[in-house]
């Protein structure tokens, strides 16, 4: 089936309700993609267990511990995913009835099968009858009609009911309009089905199922506990886990559960997930207080020369690219001489350098390795570093020979650590080929969204983080001159437009790139935007952990938005 | 030390002449005195001496460093402290050194800059107040009760935000908040001298407004408005070194204090120098005015004659 795109927009909207951003859902699209038009798996794929190596011998004490480096660096609200999608807790307490795999493909989990009508409008999930809750009660279709059904309660005040908006009268209810949730469109037709209609054809609807605002509660303990359900004590859970201990503010322990039905093939026995501020760094990582951590750029560096600790760092997928804006409106960037001037002022290799291995230098848009990337020496060469070609560009200006620069300020969001040093080297490198002087300008987010995409900032530093992988995403969402709201930019250039337009509208793949790798040309050529630096991010792990999956591209993934299924593949051997 | 200036004595004998020469003398008995007490205090010397070091740092700054603050040696970057670079590199290369004597200069202008306006805005609101009384009064009374409600650090990042980064904002910031105290005891003061009978006398004589404000009360009132400044300038600084810590003061690349502090605390492992130093320059700064500010207090105070 392949999903049309009235039902994808809808997607997106499901998945803005919860406050996901088109990003993060736009990748699963992607995978949707990737599965030839279908985006999930319809019979029992779930989670493949992992199984050491030949040459690993699996640990006695199977105790995984991790967090720090911004992983858990404050204390949950509650685990309860049902009603508070932004509870940040323990997602491996759960099993919904799909499930995102390392590719972010949908896969079965609670469901063994799942069957859809034929215009898609109602689907039908079969609960697999080997899983228990953590009480020994059986995961039965019951629990998920009443735990979406208790999200889409008006009484529950669910931030994100939207989420589940394309059921049946989810709406009508969720607003006080209908009164009675036996209307709701989902009906457990006997212990082990689960028929869920829908308002219209939906082929996504498995997607959504997958996801954590779709999670389970258990009735018996919200009854019993109300808000306190997820308390250490309380909490009675289906997933790979059960909360063992919280200490709020300190520490939350998980233990195996039995009753999961792929319990024989989880190999840890409990998880530890210390609270700590990401001032700690990794610290508590290098003190053997963890076994895996996200890492700063404070500490990655050393940890890669540390000959112990080299080894442990490792890089997973994150899409993004560092730019520059020039405003064309503003003087001195409405001029194209000095627009170019800097692109061929940008010291690329030496401004990465400050970022101590968070980034690489870039020279268009899209990173190496994702869909519509250019490895093009023409356009390469177009901004590329070159001090005299900067100088000889502003030949005929104002500026020429580097003087006469009216007041810069160069804009930034503040944001996390790493962005700012990358900004401050780039302020170096235009003082060192154009003698440009820059202030550099760092807004709260909120004024600088507000000024960005009024385009009433003279020079901005930027970064786009993909959301989908499709160039789509990184030229039309972005620089489309028509484009009407979250345009970063006041530069418009008809043919760049006429090229994304031909890419959005060409159904040969290949025709496709050419004509964005053309719009890629065009908008250097016009230094619309300078292009400097390509994101990475890092985690390490100590080597007696094993398991953590990888994608198709053979990178790691560890646990973020969409992929929550990392816990029960890890396994620890011994620390020979 | 109950010295009685032949000054005075000899003025004495002409009743007519009685009030300005007296006060005129009392007055620079009093300076001599506080002068030859602070110099007695070891520590505020010390401190004051360190002052005015660092403000020659700030004004030679240009002549001091040995490297241009802005220039970045993306091959040397977080380097230790060496033969090169005395205090070490930062994130872009850049001397620690440098960058520091730059951030005298930034601090210096911040503590005297934000001062004046200080001055500038609190001590005629408090001598208004205080020489005039009445309604005008009651209602600067109550305006400076307003503004001493705000908690002054979020009330200067508010207007800092406001106003946007830059040094000339934080001058405004630090001036606009900072005025209430010495406004308080400028009107204090003029309350207290305005009964006194040698201002009375000129009074009598004639004297208009401005001539007894200016000739007489502020004069006598000085000394308090004194020791607030030499508490308020670290104050200033230390405000400015709180606001660029979190982001809000100084746009880089000009060095401040504080906003070194801030943006390498997280590298306090792996590079200690880029946090320590400026750290150092800080709390040393912060402790030559408070021993000068303390040394300046005693010296002024009447009642440790």
């Amino acid at each position: 089936m392949r999903i049309p795109d009235e039902q994808l927009d809808l997607f997106a909207k499901r998945l803005e309700a919860i406050g996901v951003g088109r990003r993060d859902f736009l990748k699963v699209v992607g995978a949707m993609a990737a599965f030839g038009g279908l985006g999930f798996a319809t019979t029992a794929q779930a989670a493949k267990p992992t199984k050491p190596g030949p040459n690993e011998k699996l640990a006695k004490d199977q105790t995984f511990r991790f967090g720090g480096g911004g992983w858990y660096q404050n204390d949950p609200a509650s685990h309860d995913f049902n009603k508070d999608l932004y509870c940040a807790g323990v997602p491996a307490l759960f099993a919904g009835l799909m499930v995102f795999n390392a590719d972010f493909v949908s896969v079965p989990w609670m469901a063994s099968k799942v069957e859809g009508n034929k215009d898609g409008s109602v689907w039908t999930f079969t609960i697999r009858k080997d899983t228990r809750w953590s009480d020994n009660s059986p995961v039965s279709a019951r629990d998920f009609e009443w735990s979406w059904k208790r999200q889409l309660d008006p009484a529950s005040a669910a931030p994100y009911a939207k989420f589940l908006y394309d059921i049946k009268n989810a709406e009508a209810y969720n607003k006080k309009q209908l009164p009675d949730a036996t209307q709701v469109g989902v009906r457990a037709k006997d212990d082990w089905t689960l028929e869920v209609t829908l308002e219209g054809p939906r082929g996504y609807f498995p997607v959504l199922a997958a996801y954590l605002a779709a999670l389970p509660a258990h009735r018996g303990a919200v009854e019993k506990f109300g808000d306190k359900w997820t308390e250490a004590g309380n909490i009675v859970c289906n997933g790979p886990f059960v909360l063992e201990a919280w200490e709020h503010n300190k520490q939350i322990v998980l233990k195996k559960n039995p009753h999961y039905f792929g319990a024989k093939d989880v190999h840890l026995s409990r998880v530890v997930i210390p609270i700590i501020p990401v001032a700690s760094g990794a610290l508590p990582y290098e003190n053997n207080e963890l076994d895996m951590t996200a890492l700063q750029s404070g500490d990655l560096k050393r940890l890669q020369s540390d000959p112990r600790m080299s080894k442990d760092v490792f890089r997973y997928p994150f899409p993004g690219t560092w730019y520059l804006i020039p405003q064309v409106t503003k003087p001195p960037f409405d001029n194209l001489k000095v627009r170019k001037a800097v692109g061929h002022a940008i010291d690329r290799e030496n401004v990465v350098k400050v970022s101590q291995g968070f980034a690489v230098p870039a020279w268009s848009m899209i990173p190496p390795g994702f869909p519509g990337a250019v490895d093009d020496a023409k356009i390469k060469a177009i901004q590329r570093y070159d001090k005299k070609a900067a100088m000889d560009a502003l030949k005929g200006t104002p500026f020429e020979g580097g003087k006469n620069w009216p007041k810069i300020t160069l804009s930034m969001r503040d944001e996390g650590l790493g962005s700012k040093p990358l900004a401050e080297a780039v302020q170096a490198v235009l003082l060192d080929s154009l003698n440009m002087k820059t202030e550099l300008e760092v807004l709260e987010p909120r004024v600088f969204r507000d000024r960005l995409w009024k385009q009433d900032l003279q020079f901005v530093w930027i970064r786009w983080f993909m959301d989908y992988p499709d160039p789509h995403n990184e030229y039309f969402d972005t620089f489309y001159g028509k484009g009407t709201t979250g345009k970063r930019q006041a530069w418009v250039n008809d043919a760049f437009d006429k090229e994304l337009e031909a890419g959005r509208d060409t159904r040969d793949p290949k025709q496709r790139l050419e004509h964005y790798k053309k719009a890629e040309e065009l908008m250097q050529q016009d230094a619309g935007y300078v292009p400097v630096a390509w994101v990475l991010r890092y985690a390490a792990k100590k080597p007696w952990v094993g398991g953590l999956e990888k994608n198709k591209a053979g990178e790691f993934v560890v646990d973020g938005n969409i992929y929550v299924d990392m816990l029960q593949h890890i396994y620890i051997t011994e620390k020979g | 030390m109950a010295l009685s200036t032949p000054a005075s004595d000899t003025s004495l004998p002409q009743p007519g002449a009685v009030v300005r020469p007296r006060t005129a003398s009392r007055g620079s008995s009093l300076w001599r005195d506080a002068r030859r007490r602070l110099l007695r205090n070891k520590l505020a010397v010390t401190g004051g001496v360190v002052i005015v070091l660092l403000c020659l740092i700030a004004i030679f700054a240009d002549f001091l460093a040995p490297q241009s603050y802005t220039k970045a040696n993306f091959g040397r970057l977080y380097e230790s402290p060496s033969r090169d670079f005395p205090l070490g590199t930062d994130q872009l290369g850049r001397d620690v050194l440098s960058r520091l004597i730059y951030g005298a200069r930034v601090s210096m202008l911040v503590g005297l800059g934000a001062q004046v306006i200080v001055v500038l805005i609190g001590v005629p609101i408090g001598a208004l107040s205080g020489f005039v009384g009445g309604r005008t009064d009651l209602f600067l009374t109550r305006l400076v009760d307003v503004m001493y409600a705000f908690p002054r650090l979020l009330f200067v990042i508010l207007v800092m935000s406001m106003l946007g980064a830059g040094l000339v904002n934080i001058f405004i910031a630090l001036g606009l908040t900072g005025w209430v105290g010495i406004a308080r005891q400028t009107r204090a003061q003029v309350l207290s001298i305005k009964e006194k009978e040698f201002v009375e006398g000129a009074r009598a004589m004639g004297a208009g407004f401005w001539r007894v404000m200016s000739r007489h009360v502020l004069p006598s009132a000085l000394t308090p408005i004194v020791v607030s400044i030499t508490f308020g300038i670290p104050e200033a600084i230390f405000t400015e070194a709180a606001l660029s810590f979190i982001g809000v003061g100084i746009n880089p690349p000009t060095p401040s204090w504080g906003q070194m502090v801030g943006e390498n605390q997280q590298f306090l492992r792996s590079y200690w120098h880029l946090c320590v130093f400026p750290s150092i320059a800080i709390a040393v700064t912060m402790l030559s005015f408070t021993f000068f500010g303390d040394g300046v207090r005693d010296a002024l105070d009447p009642r440790l004659k």
